[in-house]
């Protein structure tokens, strides 16, 4: 099978009050299907630059990223979006939904902008929130959830539109310990459902639940290596 | 997209009616501007009707022949007041010579009051000839008779009077054959004229009664207020004003080179006369409407940029989870336009109300191009205003936005 994703030669400068940052300096790196990554690295490292990198966020200032076969770095924004909604799903440490929408409505936001239609929506947002374990708490609006549930919604909602990554930024930054393992616990069963999984984080015990460890220092790969694997939950 | 333009419908009408007063307070800039320019709109095209009804009463192919202009003219009124006054031979002379002529009529005229017993009504009254009424399209008689041309020779106290003095001095009786009188003559009814309605609304036609000229000469004045009613018989109004022109000078005697020392009047002039301040007032206050409707349009340009800001994470989040650039600037237009929509719409339905109630007092109606086209501005002016905000929106770096707080 062909790398799902190929980073060669990533460079991310920016140009910050004249005094060229950066961010990433010269990136190599492969992710094959049904890997489960974390990307660990200090603050300053280019830990948020590499994953806006390969959430297809950000463009790079020199270098080839191709996602299944398609050159992200010669896309448009247009083109841009349409990769992150097709094959991108993203949860974020802030959660980041929709506070006026219900769980249901915040999940079939992805599937709008891929104009899905309303019957297929709901049915597919359903399936998802159902896979998270929300399948009573639909119609519920963010407020009305604890931080694990919103974060399950988050899930959900990264999850609707099959993607071909899921792409996590500290998940488990915002909730309690209990709520944290509850989280990383539906991550492990996604990657051994088949899911690609990339998480970004600063904490050893969050990043052992990852198959492999990539390690950034100062914009570079510091290290890459394979973890010991982790011990599966049995549900 | 289908599914797009009803996520982004529902979107906006979360975000407007999720901010109720921040909503009503800017919608109120686009109401109050769509609800003075409808009511402009409508007063304007009131007083346009209006206008066109009262001038019926004086129609198009009737010459008015005056010492005075109805609109000023150029000359001062020194000059106008030593006119000499429009006499009554004219009108057979103005037979004779003209060929053009299809009716004409003395009007002298003065006001005051008809009594019958304890009643009495202030009024103007007008002697005149039989011929009058071929002059006069729109003047009819409603019940009992005109005078006639014995009556007229003669100077009998007969009187023909309008609705209005009908109304008031025979509220519950029918007036023919009963006796008014003006100061110490008495006068007897013999008809009864036609309703007309009011003059733009303001004074009444139907205010009048009309006596045989002779009587009115040996009664009032031989020298009072006159004018001389000329239908012409002809399409070619110009040429037979003209030609008129042409008697009239002969009559008065006028050498070449002498101004006219009589104005001859005509509905067109006052239509004319009517256009240009239709055209100033309606102008002036379309503009100034229109004014309030760019500074409404102003605050819901402010308000958007307020929403977008309010909402940068949001905007992150969106374009993360796929939406393009055009999808966000959808759906801000979308709430840019829905406000303006609703506001136009409030607006003008204000406006349908008021014009109701003003037409109580002064004739006005609403025009349906009217309210389609203050719609149409809203919109308009949604998209306008929305337009920068939207863009900007749309152009955020996604990066940018989800790190907003």
């Amino acid at each position: 099978m062909a790398d799902l994703i190929s980073l060669r030669g990533i460079k991310r400068h920016y140009d910050v009050g004249g005094e060229v940052v950066r961010a990433l300096d010269g990136v190599d790196l492969i992710i094959n299907h049904n890997e489960y990554i974390s990307i660990m690295g200090p603050s300053g490292s280019g830990k948020s630059t590499m994953m806006n990198m390969i959430g297809c966020l950000d463009s790079p200032t020199e270098g080839v990223y191709e996602f299944e076969g398609e050159l992200v770095h010669e896309m448009d924004d247009n083109q841009l979006a349409s990769i992150r909604n097709r094959k991108i799903g993203f949860v974020f440490q802030t959660f980041n939904l929709l506070p006026k929408a219900t769980a249901l409505r915040n999940v079939e936001v992805p599937l709008i902008y891929a104009n899905i239609s309303k019957s297929e929506r709901v049915k597919k947002a359903e399936k998802a929130l159902l896979a998270v374990g929300l399948s009573d708490r639909m119609h519920h609006k963010p407020n009305e959830l604890s931080g694990g549930q919103r974060q399950r919604v988050a899930i959900a909602r990264a999850l609707v539109n099959d993607p071909s990554i899921l792409l996590a930024d500290e998940p488990t930054g915002n909730l309690d310990s209990k709520s944290g393992v509850e989280i990383m616990k539906i991550l492990d069963s996604l990657h051994d459902d088949g899911n690609t999984i990339i998480l970004v984080t600063h904490e050893e015990y969050i990043a052992e639940h990852a198959d492999r460890t990539i390690n950034l220092f100062d914009g570079k790969i510091k290290e890459d290596r394979q973890t010991k694997k982790r011990k599966r939950v049995v549900a | 997209m289908i599914s797009l333009f009803w996520e982004n419908l529902r979107i906006s009408l979360g975000s407007i009616f999720g901010n109720k007063s921040r909503s009503i307070l800017t919608a109120l800039g686009i109401v109050i501007g769509v609800l003075s320019v409808t009511l402009m709109g409508t007063l304007i095209s009131g007083l346009d009707r209006t206008f066109e009804k009262s001038m019926s009463f004086l129609s198009r192919d009737v010459l008015i022949i005056s010492r005075m202009d109805w609109f000023g003219g150029d000359m001062d009124w020194w000059e106008l007041r030593n006119r000499p006054r429009i006499k009554e031979d004219y009108v057979e002379q103005l037979r004779e010579k003209s060929q053009f002529v299809a009716a004409v009529a003395p009007m002298a005229e003065r006001g005051g009051s008809i009594i019958r017993g304890d009643k009495r009504i202030d009024t103007r009254f007008f002697g005149t000839t039989p011929e009058y009424m071929a002059t006069n399209e729109s003047a009819d008689v409603k019940t009992g008779r005109y005078f006639t041309d014995g009556e007229n020779r003669s100077g009998v106290r007969v009187m023909v009077i309008g609705g209005d003095v009908a109304d008031a001095l025979f509220p519950d009786e029918d007036p023919i054959d009963e006796y008014v009188k003006i100061g110490s003559h008495k006068f007897r009814v013999v008809g009864v004229l036609k309703k007309q309605g009011k003059f733009m609304g303001m004074f009444s036609l139907d205010n009048q009664a009309v006596l045989p000229f002779g009587t009115f000469q040996r009664l009032f004045s031989r020298r009072g207020w006159m004018n001389v009613r000329v239908k012409v018989n002809t399409d070619n109004y110009d040429e037979a004003k003209e030609e008129i022109y042409g008697v009239m000078r002969q009559i008065r005697g006028l050498k070449p080179m002498e101004k006219d020392d009589f104005a001859i009047n005509q509905s067109a002039t006052m239509e004319a006369q009517y256009k240009a301040i239709k055209l100033a007032i309606g102008g002036t206050g379309l503009f100034i409407t229109a004014l309030s409707l760019i500074v409404g349009g102003i605050g819901i340009m402010n308000i958007m940029f307020v929403s977008v800001k309010e909402r940068t994470k949001e905007i992150g989040v969106r374009k993360a989870l796929g939406a393009t650039q055009s999808m966000i600037l959808g759906q801000f237009l979308m709430e840019a336009v829905l406000i303006c929509l609703i506001a136009g719409l409030v607006g003008m339905g204000l406006a349908g109300g008021l014009s109701l109630l003003i037409n109580q007092f002064f004739p006005s109606s609403m025009p349906v191009g009217l309210a389609i086209g203050s719609i149409i501005i809203s919109v308009v002016i949604g998209i306008v205003s929305g337009l920068v905000p939207s863009y900007q929106a749309a152009r955020l770096d996604p990066i940018d936005a989800l790190r907003y707080e």
